[in-house]
């Protein structure tokens, strides 16, 4: 009992303390993202608000949370608050299987920096990634805003199609580590000296496009095209719960993603030990956030495609492209004899 | 450009009976009766290849028997020769020619709206700027230029405090007729014909319409299955203002049209003015004012491109341009005195002299946008996501250029060469040395690659001006003075007697323009902006009409989104370019 009381307490300090820097991280990352999208495009981006901008989140979430909440005519309120919830929920579930050290020994105790040490890592991270799309089909629905539900339906038939690919995809790195639990693929990886990118450079370019489409990122927006759509499914949105949406699509959910593709292809904290203790977390937070920047960076520099444009690749090209290259991964794992 | 020869017209009038010739200064043609209007067009079209539709409209004669008379100009790319026929609407009404010129159904839309002349077997006769229901007829010579007061719109303080006496405000409580959201209905519902699931209102204020148009489409899934344009929203009756004030009074108007494009709009309208009138432009003027058509040209492109390319959601480009853009403004700023709508142009030259230091910022500009120019290149021209996008988007035929009346970069991409610079070459164009890029295809991307080339060629003509500019004397004239309908410089109005006089003259009471008609056009960013002026002598235009490139650009676009997805909706909108101060002026 005591030692359930012991770990009980352990994962919650271990959620606060995960919730409070993800969050935090996210909100800061809107500053980074509008510095850096000032940077590419010759302009300054936001510097009014304290020294370099650096209040600039703190500001817009007081501005988002003092407007007037606004519920269109004809929504369908429960539905309406339950998206949002549906969109955060998911994508902070995300984080609870990313391990971002190794295992260390504080008290006594040994600590896995990670919430959840369960051998279906990668089977929960599709789960989460599959659910996260009823925030989106849930707000398109409920707001009674046709704008908002052409562009529900876009990211439901992009998340279809998606999460197939990122599944094949995926599939490659399984099979070469032999286990889906993101520890073991992690230590798999600093096991043989390889990171998995170099087996399957493939598979990672898919991942890479999933995490684009899954996340809502250029050039795959299709469900908010602002010229199209005025940013689509959350357009009845206002306030805070405006506010949910991006933060969870476009910072959460890319974080997750990118943290994972480290942990997949990139070795997860491995790397040599030349920044002392902290050596693991730093080499896990500096691969996370280099995915981050190229993410945000493709944002401000490509064009958007077109809906239907985005299904077609995903079932005629990637698919097929997914599919080759587990059968190619399968054969030569079992040429080789495997693990 | 020419009007119809002698020979062919003397032919013309032999072949075909009931016909007469009608010949201006400045313009030749043919009047016919209405019973043999159609058979008529017909046969310019198909025996005499006047195959491209350039303008329709209609002038109100109240003192005659019938009143309202339709006049259509067309033109010839075989012989680069235009023709004018007129035709009396007997009973008030006129044949359609849309099944001859699909371009016609807007310009009879728009002359039935101001007019009341009713079109015979019109497939969709509708108010084309103003609301279903509005009983009155603007461009008719008896609508008086203030509107008609008939709805009491009270201010927002005598709604919350009650009538005061005396009244809170000292203006007109009575006002013009305002639509009411009844009848913003009511329009809405009279013009699609639903055929599917799900109506999606696009704009009026929307970010992907580029102004206040309002698009209704009727969608199956993501496919539009027919759509419709609302216009309107930005009508502000500038050929009813225009009839109303002096020549140059109108000039300042003309920049409010395509406000994106403002010395171009003026450089129309002051040669359309200026033909009429005939006046010299001195050589200097006539540099100046080819330099900043240009400079305009670039500017408005770098718009379309920048907005474009935000449409599809490449944002880094929409700052790119606008870093430029500011570039260009600021030399307009430098010149004219302000950015958007310059008023710089003078009917017979220039308001300003070049303000010291132009030339060698031009030049700077100039040789630093070509870099910019690969930039933009760079980003997009090989992009994939852009060629998937823009590539067999929104094909247009060469027939359907000549057809819908298209003009400018969205003709010149479907291959029709038509570029009023060289084929009606007005400022300095004649002098200067360009090429005129053509697309073979004639989808977005080839309206892109077009827009593109323009800018190329604008930097061309520009370094050639200013080279030109440079070695004129310091002293020589911007401004024809010495024509009685010019308006002196300010400097010269102060410090000399007869300037002053004619300064008062032509301001007290208006250019005297002789008794004629002219139709002059010029080749703006937008396609083809022409100034039809019927003078009936004095100060004031009896009519004028204003071709507008950008409203016939946009007259095909129902027929292009069919069977095509909103997102190409932008695509294909965004290469047709519209400004909708120009299309509903």
């Amino acid at each position: 009992m005591a030692e359930f009381g012991i770990a009980l307490i352990a994962t919650l300090i271990k959620v606060g303390v995960l919730v409070g820097v993800v969050l935090g991280v996210s909100a800061y990352l809107t500053w980074f993202e509008r510095k850096l999208a000032g940077h590419i495009q010759a302009r300054l981006g936001p510097n009014v608000v304290g020294p370099f901008g650096l209040l600039q989140p703190l500001a817009d979430a007081i501005k988002l949370a003092t407007k007037e909440p606004i519920v269109p005519k004809g929504a369908d309120v429960p539905v309406f608050y339950l998206a949002i919830a549906m969109a955060l929920v998911p994508s902070l579930l995300l984080f609870s299987v990313i391990p971002f050290g190794p295992e260390f020994t504080l008290f006594g105790k040994e600590i896995k920096p990670l919430i959840s040490d369960v051998n279906i890592g990668i089977l929960i991270v599709f789960a989460m990634g599959s659910l996260a799309v009823y925030g989106t089909i849930f707000s398109g629905w409920a707001s009674n805003s046709k704008y908002a539900f052409i562009g529900s339906l876009r990211k439901a038939s992009v998340i279809i199609a998606y999460e197939v690919v990122l599944g094949f995809a995926v599939l490659g790195v399984i099979l070469l580590a032999g286990t889906i639990s993101t520890v073991e693929i992690v230590e798999s990886q600093i096991k043989s000296g390889v990171w998995y990118i170099l087996y399957q450079p493939v598979a990672f370019v898919l991942f890479l496009f999933c995490m684009l489409a899954e996340s809502g990122r250029v050039p795959f927006d299709i469900q908010e095209a602002e010229a199209e759509l005025v940013t689509g499914y959350n357009v009845e949105y206002g306030g805070m719960k405006f506010g949910a949406f991006p933060l969870a699509e476009w910072y959460l959910n890319v974080i997750a993603l990118s943290a994972i593709a480290v942990i997949l292809f990139f070795g997860g904290w491995s790397g040599p030990a030349i920044f002392g203790a902290f050596s693991p977390y730093i080499w896990f937070l500096l691969k996370t956030f280099s995915l981050v920047f190229f993410v945000l960076w493709l944002h401000w520099t490509l064009p958007r495609f077109q809906a239907k444009d985005i299904t077609e690749i995903a079932w005629k090209i990637m698919l097929p492209l997914a599919l080759a290259n587990l059968i190619v991964t399968a054969v030569v794992v079992y040429v080789l004899g495997g693990k | 450009m020419p009007w119809i020869n002698k020979g062919t017209l003397e032919r013309i009038l032999h072949e075909f009976e009931g016909v007469r010739a009608f010949e201006g200064k400045h313009l030749r043609g043919f009047e016919v009766s209405k019973d043999r209007l159609k058979g008529f067009l017909r046969f310019l079209r198909d025996k005499e290849r006047f195959v491209h539709f350039i303008d329709h409209t209609v002038i109100d004669f109240p003192e005659s028997e019938n009143r309202f008379q339709g006049v259509y100009i067309l033109y010839n790319p075989e012989q680069n020769e235009r023709v004018i026929v007129k035709s009396w609407a007997e009973g008030g009404s006129l044949p359609t020619v849309e099944d001859i010129w699909a371009g016609a159904k807007w310009a009879e839309r728009e002359a039935y709206d101001m007019f009341g002349v009713i079109y015979d077997g019109h497939d969709n006769l509708k108010r084309m700027f103003m609301w279903e229901g509005y009983e009155h007829f603007p461009l008719r010579k008896d609508f008086p230029i203030q509107g008609i007061p008939e709805e009491e719109l009270p201010s927002i303080t005598e709604i919350m405090n009650g009538r005061t006496d005396p009244p809170s405000h000292d203006f007109e409580l009575v006002h013009t007729k305002v639509p009411t959201l009844e009848d913003i209905e009511r329009t809405e519902k009279e013009r699609l014909r639903k055929k599917a699931q799900l109506v999606l209102n696009w704009g009026p204020l929307h970010p992907g319409t580029h102004g206040t148009i309002w698009f209704l489409f009727d969608l199956e899934g993501e496919s539009v299955l027919q759509s419709d344009v609302i216009l309107g929203q930005l009508h502000r009756g500038m050929e009813k203002i225009a009839e109303n004030l002096y020549y140059f009074q109108f000039l300042p108007y003309t920049d409010r049209m395509d406000y994106i494009s403002a010395i171009c709009n003026e450089l129309s309208y002051v040669s359309a003015v200026e033909k009429l009138l005939e006046i010299e432009v001195p050589e200097k003027a006539r540099y100046i004012r080819t330099m900043f058509a240009e400079l305009q040209r670039i500017n408005s492109h770098l718009l379309w491109l920048g907005t474009g390319a935000l449409d599809l959601g490449a944002l880094t480009v929409f700052l790119y341009c606008f870093r430029e853009r500011e570039k260009i403004m600021d030399i307009i700023e430098g010149n004219a005195g302000f950015r958007l709508t310059s008023a710089f142009l003078r009917i017979g030259g220039v308001h300003y002299d070049l303000a010291e230091g132009t030339l060698d910022v031009v030049k700077a500009f100039v040789k630093d946008f070509v870099n910019k120019l690969k930039e933009y290149h760079t980003l997009l021209t090989r992009n994939r996501i852009w060629l998937r996008r823009t590539k067999e988007v929104g094909i247009i035929t060469r027939e359907d250029v000549y057809n819908y009346g298209l003009s400018g970069p969205v003709a010149r991409a479907s291959g029709v060469a038509y570029d009023l610079r060289r084929l009606e070459p007005y400022a300095a164009y004649d002098e200067l040395d360009f090429d005129i890029p053509v697309g073979e295809v004639g989808d977005v991307y080839d309206r892109y690659l077009v827009r593109m080339e323009e800018m190329a060629q604008s930097v061309r003509i520009i370094e050639q001006c200013v080279e030109k500019l440079e070695k004129m004397p310091k002293d020589a004239p911007y401004i024809n003075k010495s024509h009685p309908a010019v308006i002196p410089p300010k400097e010269d109005v102060f410090m000399s007697l007869e300037d002053m006089v004619q300064s008062f003259r032509v301001v007290v009471h208006g250019e005297s323009a002789p008794a004629e008609e002219v139709f002059v056009s010029a080749e703006n960013p937008r396609g083809e902006l022409g100034f039809y002026i019927y003078s009936k002598g004095g100060g004031r235009p009896y009519r004028l009409r204003i071709r507008s490139g950008a409203l016939y650009n946009l007259s095909i676009f129902p027929k292009l989104i069919q069977g095509r997805t909103i997102a190409d909706a932008i695509a294909l909108l965004g290469s047709l370019d519209p400004v909708v101060g120009e299309t509903d002026r």
